[in-house]
Formats: C-alpha cells, sequence, structure tokens
C-alpha cells in the first residue's frame, strides 16, 4: 500500500447538547446545514479539496443518519482505492467494549487504524465546524518547521477571548502556554480544533496518557499540555478566513444565514473548492403562482406557494398557499400547511406542520420546531 | 421470470435545429436537472430490472458523460448492470425510427448472453414514469410473444409515430402511422420474449435497414401481439414546440406529482452538487421551475431554469426554457425561447420568440 502523507481524523461523536432538539435524533455532525448540507460536508470537503484521500471518522452518539449520508464516501470523491471514508465506531476487545472517553481516547482505540496507513502526519478535525480551508498550507508549515504538533488558531476580539482556548506563542509561532477559557487572556488566538500531529509524537503521546491516571484523554485538556510540558515543538498556524463552530442554537442559525448574508467570505456557490454533499435526487423545485420569493436560498424539491423572506428551505420543502416564512430556516421535508406564520424559527427535519400554525416571533429566541422524523 | 431492459438511443430529433447537433436525443437537457433518457433508466431501475443495455449513437459523448457507469440508477454492478453498445451508422436515418433492426442485429450477443425470459425495451427520449412490472405479469398472462405498450390520444393526427388497432381480447389487429382521433398511441416501449426476438432477428435479418414496427406492420397475419395500456402522463417530444409544452407540463401539479415527486419512483439523474438557488431581493418568480445554483434578481414567469443560471436585474423570462450555465443580463427580455447550454443574453436584450408554437432555439454556447 501507498504510504500516506498525512490522513485526517475527523471526530464526529459529541451529542452537541446545546443545540437540543436538532440532536435529538441525529449526531451533531449530520445535523442539516444550509438547505442542502450537512455540517460534516464542510470537513470532509476540505479534505478532499485539499488533497486528503484518506479519512477515518469516529462515531459514536446515534450515528444512523451520519452513518447512512457518509456512504462510501463518493459525493466527496472518497471512495477510492488505498484509502477513502471509514467509519469507525466504539468496539469490543478480548475485555469487553468501552465508549469513547474523550477526543484522545478516541483516536487511541484507532492506533491500529493508522498505523495500517502509517502515515507521516495525522490531521485531527471536528465534525460540527463552518468553513473553508486548505490543510496543505498548514501541512506544508508543519512539514516545514519539522513540528511535532501544528495547530491552527484564529483570530479573535481580544474582549471574547475568554471563551476559547487561548494559544500563547512567541514571535516565531512556537506556543508556549495554552489555557483553556482563561479568565485574563494574553493572547487572543483562538484554538480551532485542528490540529496537525507528526504520527510519531502523536502515538507516543496518546500510548502515555492512556496509562495516566485522572487524565480525561482530551486534546486540549491533556495531550497538548503534555506535550507542552515536554518541550516539543508546537507552532500555531494562523487561518484567516471564516470559521464558526456551530455549537448553539443561536450559532447554527446565524451561520446558516451568512451563507446568505456573508457570500463574500464563507462561499458555497462558487466553483472554487466547492462543499459537496450526499443529498437525495430532488426535482427542481416549484414556485407557484402567488409565490413570493425575497433574498432566500430555496433547495431542490421544495414546492412554494407561499411567502419567504429572507429564509432557507432544505430540499423536499412545501409551502402551503398564504404562509409566510421570514427570518427562519425550515429544513429538510418538512411540510408547511397553509396560512402559517413562521417567524425566526427553525422547524425540524420532515416535520409536518398544521395549518394557520404561528411558530417563532421576531424579538424573540429563536425557536426549534417538532422532533426531526428520520427517512431516506 | 427474469426481465432485462434494454433502450434505443440511436435516433436522432432533426427538429430541434441546434439543441441536436452535438447531441442525441436522448441526452437533450430536460426539465431544470435531467436528460431524457434519466425516465426511461429511472423507469428500468424503479422495475427492480438491473441488467439494461442502451443502443448509443455515433455522437454518444453528452450521453456518455452523463450516464458514466450507471451509478446514479443503481446500475453500477456486479452482476449485471449497464451495458453501454454501439449503434450502426447508416447514412440518412427516417425519422422516428427507433428500432431499427441493424442496431439489434449487432447487438444480439446482449439477448443470448444472458439468462433473462423476457426484454422490455424502449426509447430514450420520452417523459413518464411507469412501473413496468405490471406489464411484465400482463405480458406473462397473456402468453403472446410481444406486447406493445400504448397510450390513448385525443388527436392522433397531431402525433407522429406508430398507431395500433386493438380487438376486444386485446390483440393488436393492425399498425399503422398514422392516427385520427382518439387513438392507440404506441409509445415506443415493448416487451418481447428473449426468444422471440432472437428468432424475429434472424427471420428478418435481410430488412436491417428497417424499423422493427415497419416490418410488423406488414407481417401482422402471423403475428401474435398483444398491447397494454398506460394511463399516466406521456410527455413525447417530437418538435421544439412539444419540447417547450413538455418542460411547462412540470409546473402542472398532477403531472410533477405522478412523474417527479412519486415517493416510489424517483427519476434518478446524475447529481452536480450546486448550491441552493439564491432568490435576491427584487426577483419575482411564478409558475416556474427553478433549478439548484441559480442566482434569480428578476422575473420568472411560466418558464423552466435548468442549474447555475443568472437571472439579472429588472430580467424577464416568460414561457421560456433556459438550460444550465445560461446568463441572463440586466434588463433582458426573453419570451417564447428556448436557451441552450452557456448562452450569454447581454443586458438589456429583448428576443421574443413568434408564439407558443414556434418558440425561437438559440444554440449552445451563443452570446447575444
Amino acid at each position: 500500500m501507498k504510504k500516506k502523507k498525512c490522513i485526517a481524523m475527523l471526530l464526529a461523536g459529541g451529542q452537541g447538547t446545546r443545540l437540543g432538539k436538532l440532536t435529538s435524533s441525529i449526531a451533531k455532525p449530520a445535523v442539516s446545514f444550509g438547505g442542502k448540507y450537512r455540517i460534516i460536508d464542510f470537513g470532509l470537503s476540505n479534505c478532499v479539496n485539499s488533497g486528503i484521500d484518506t479519512v477515518g471518522i469516529l462515531i459514536q452518539y446515534k450515528p444512523l443518519i451520519l452513518n447512512r449520508y457518509v456512504g462510501t464516501g463518493e459525493s466527496w470523491d472518497l471512495a477510492v482505492a488505498d484509502g477513502g471514508v471509514h467509519i469507525l465506531p466504539p468496539y469490543a476487545g478480548e475485555t469487553g467494549g468501552e465508549w469513547y472517553e474523550g477526543t484522545a481516547d478516541a483516536i487511541f482505540h484507532n492506533l491500529d487504524f493508522i498505523d495500517m496507513y502509517d502515515p507521516e502526519n495525522v490531521l485531527i478535525l471536528s465534525g460540527d465546524h463552518i468553513y473553508k480551508m486548505d490543510y496543505n498550507k498548514m501541512l506544508e508549515a508543519h512539514e516545514a518547521r519539522n513540528a511535532d504538533l501544528t495547530v491552527s488558531v484564529i483570530e479573535v476580539p481580544m474582549e471574547e477571548a475568554s471563551r476559547f482556548g487561548i494559544m500563547t506563542a512567541d514571535k516565531e509561532g512556537r506556543i508556549t502556554k495554552f489555557s483553556e477559557k482563561p479568565k485574563n487572556p494574553d493572547s487572543n488566538l483562538a484554538s480551532m480544533g485542528i490540529y496537525i500531529f507528526s504520527w510519531k509524537a502523536l502515538r507516543k503521546a496518546l500510548l502515555e496518557d492512556h496509562e495516566k491516571e485522572g487524565s480525561s484523554h482530551d486534546f486540549g485538556k491533556d495531550i497538548i499540555p503534555k506535550m507542552l510540558g515536554e518541550g516539543k515543538d508546537i507552532f500555531v498556524f494562523r487561518f484567516e478566513g471564516y470559521w464558526r463552530d456551530v455549537g448553539t442554537v443561536q450559532s447554527y442559525y446565524d451561520s446558516q444565514m451568512d451563507l446568505m448574508d456573508d457570500v463574500e467570505n464563507i462561499n458555497v456557490f462558487t466553483k472554487h473548492s466547492r462543499v459537496f454533499s450526499n443529498s437525495n435526487i430532488y426535482p427542481p423545485q416549484y414556485l407557484g403562482p402567488n409565490a413570493n420569493i425575497n433574498n432566500s436560498l430555496i433547495c431542490n424539491g421544495c414546492t412554494v406557494y407561499g411567502e419567504i423572506t429572507h429564509s432557507i428551505l432544505g430540499s423536499g420543502v412545501t409551502i402551503g398557499e398564504g404562509s409566510v416564512v421570514e427570518d427562519s430556516i425550515i429544513l429538510p421535508n418538512a411540510i408547511i400547511g397553509r396560512n402559517c406564520r413562521i417567524t425566526k424559527a427553525i422547524v425540524n427535519e420532515g416535520v409536518t406542520v398544521d395549518d394557520r400554525t404561528e411558530i417563532g416571533s421576531a424579538d424573540g429566541e429563536i425557536e426549534v420546531y417538532g422532533k426531526a422524523k428520520l427517512s431516506i | 421470470m427474469k426481465t432485462i431492459g434494454l433502450i434505443s438511443a440511436n435516433y436522432q430529433g432533426n427538429r430541434f435545429g441546434e439543441l441536436t447537433e452535438n447531441r442525441t436525443l436522448a441526452s437533450l437537457p430536460y426539465g431544470g436537472r435531467y436528460r431524457l433518457i434519466d425516465f426511461a433508466l429511472s423507469n428500468m431501475s424503479n422495475s427492480g430490472i438491473t441488467t439494461v443495455g442502451i443502443i448509443a449513437p455515433y455522437n454518444s459523448g453528452s450521453l456518455i458523460d452523463h450516464i458514466g457507469i450507471g451509478t446514479p440508477w443503481s446500475l453500477g454492478r456486479k452482476n449485471g448492470g449497464l451495458f453501454l453498445m454501439p449503434g450502426t451508422v447508416y447514412g440518412v436515418q427516417a425519422e422516428g425510427t427507433r428500432f431499427l433492426l441493424r442496431d439489434l442485429l449487432v447487438n444480439q450477443d446482449f439477448f443470448m448472453r444472458d439468462n433473462a425470459d423476457y426484454v422490455i425495451v424502449t426509447a430514450s427520449s420520452d417523459v413518464y414514469n411507469m412501473d413496468f412490472r405490471p406489464l411484465i405479469k400482463y405480458h406473462e398472462a397473456g402468453g403472446k410473444p410481444l406486447t406493445m405498450v400504448y397510450t390513448k390520444v385525443p388527436k392522433g393526427e397531431k402525433n407522429i409515430g406508430f398507431f395500433m388497432d386493438i380487438d376486444e381480447d386485446g390483440k393488436v389487429t393492425s399498425i399503422k402511422k398514422e392516427g385520427k382521433g382518439w387513438s392507440n398511441y404506441f409509445m415506443d416501449c415493448f416487451i418481447i420474449d428473449k426468444k422471440f426476438m432472437i428468432d424475429f432477428l434472424q427471420w428478418f435479418k435481410a430488412l436491417e435497414h428497417m424499423d422493427m414496427f415497419e416490418i410488423i406492420m406488414s407481417n401482422m397475419d402471423f403475428m401474435e401481439i398483444g398491447a397494454f395500456e398506460f394511463r399516466g402522463y406521456l410527455g413525447k417530444i417530437n418538435t421544439a414546440k412539444d419540447l417547450l409544452k413538455v418542460n411547462q407540463d412540470m409546473c402542472d401539479y398532477g403531472v410533477r406529482n405522478e412523474v417527479f415527486c412519486n415517493p416510489e419512483r424517483t427519476i434518478y439523474t446524475k447529481t452536480q452538487d450546486e448550491a441552493p438557488a439564491f432568490f435576491m431581493p427584487g426577483s419575482d418568480v411564478r409558475n416556474s421551475i427553478i433549478s439548484a445554483g441559480c442566482r434569480i434578481e428578476g422575473t420568472v414567469e411560466n418558464s423552466i431554469i435548468f442549474r447555475s443560471v443568472n437571472v439579472g436585474k429588472g430580467a424577464v423570462i416568460r414561457n421560456s426554457v433556459i438550460m444550465m450555465h445560461g446568463d441572463i443580463g440586466d434588463n433582458a427580455v426573453l419570451e417564447n425561447v428556448i436557451a441552450d447550454k452557456y448562452v450569454k443574453i447581454n443586458d438589456g436584450v429583448k428576443i421574443y420568440g413568434g408564439d407558443e408554437d414556434t418558440p425561437i432555439i438559440i444554440g449552445k454556447n451563443q452570446t447575444i
């Protein structure tokens, strides 16, 4: 088998509790995004657009839709010989089974997988970030410095720095300190949760961390501090561009609206570094004689008779006559009856909304309506 | 009983001007995101047929590009799957010849090799969504070696193709080339016993330049032919007018539900992964089909807009079909127009086709 320069490990097992109903039956990376995408599309597309053709996807929480969605990886051009996507669930061994206890633990349980490919470097990704990034540039920087670890960072406003994991680096970019959500930050370089490790260094750190009593087996809390303490060569890679962690309903909502409102920074329309997806085949959308659509994104398979303003309609959505949808996101296959009023709300996948229902309000919190109905 | 499928794509449409100059009718873009052959392929696939041959014409580049190894139709298989077979080049073919005997003869290995009992044979340019399983059952029960599929049309004289007279026992008594009034219109779709097909090819191989049904027409005396009625929607595209009309039929609630939104029988096609369509402030779209990747700032009425089309500010598109990657400039006006791929209409240009019956066709890559 060809030796790999870099393979990716995509952490997709988290529940995403803060997304509430959105993740009650779907793992966070598989939550619908921007009408026709799922959150994981961004990470997978970044991989393939960066020439990384081997991706391990670590799953744990309610993986049904995620597994089906990823499939063979063909939709992202990741159905390749000598690589491709691999779904990596927790598994049982001779002495019983274990759940993934932390991000580093999940990777630890798949040492065999990585050894199988024996790559020079391993890229660790989160399956729940919205951004477009060329990992090659980061890999080049990592290799040029012969680093043990390179951490991708983004500048955040100083006053918000205490919400992030903050890296303090010297002029050369060598990380001197890592502080998780510091009260008095001395840097505004926030970790994006994207790491490139040299496999040799990571392998050693994982094995040692596994033996350590009291470790939470987390990259941020355990592995990076440990490697820093050992004086390993750890550098920042500064990413400039759009990057969002869609961990809360508000950020999930805002980031989707950015697909319309901030095309300059997060552009899914361009042919350059495309965002791929594995959507079902729907007919093109039909807009009825009285449909009125303004400043919105509408996907294939939609049938619209009502009025849509500044909203996103996912694939296969129906909007009945007389209904008004404003500042809202209707997730795929939801059916909105007649004369409904939906304002600043998110309607869950496959939910049917009866005629004359009112959901959300212009000045309230964003309402998430209904429980996702899983279907293929 | 095992059934395999055969799709004939080796015929041209010569009434579409530049639209079919460099592509086969089977790969003519249709309905926003489809190519015409998607319907034949999806019907086969949705009816549980897992071995499908396609007789391709010499200019099949666009067809091969679209079909690939048949993955979207679940035909990328080890056992069976898609067989792309060469059609013959035979001078100028008679219009309407769907089942040239010579095409079937040179590809008869396809029948011989498979252990199937029946073959469903269809043309590749008709829009309909049909479950072939009841047809297979009917054919099996009827015991005749050949069963033709027809639909009733109100004005036979307005259609091009074959018409059938059927007796009360459901036997085809004659086949003609003209219809009048309510007629039984042959849908270029039939099911045939494989053994009979092989025999037929041997009996008539001297007439290889003829269409299979022209031969049958004049040999009705010793043909036992059954007839199966299809009661759904049939979009038959013989002229530019038909092309506009059958595209617009997609806006019809009944047609949309029956043909395109049937959860049991999806019409599959090659996916292109376009972004959602973006309706900018000022867009006004009514009774129209819009595809992914479009960016709409103008007005669209009673029209079909394909993938990745830009409609500029103040532009007006009525009763038209704009194929993929069209770029319609600000304040341009298009009425009764069929524009092929990559057509660019400059700002302010106004084009009015004669009327719905005679839409103007704008060829691929043209800038106006």
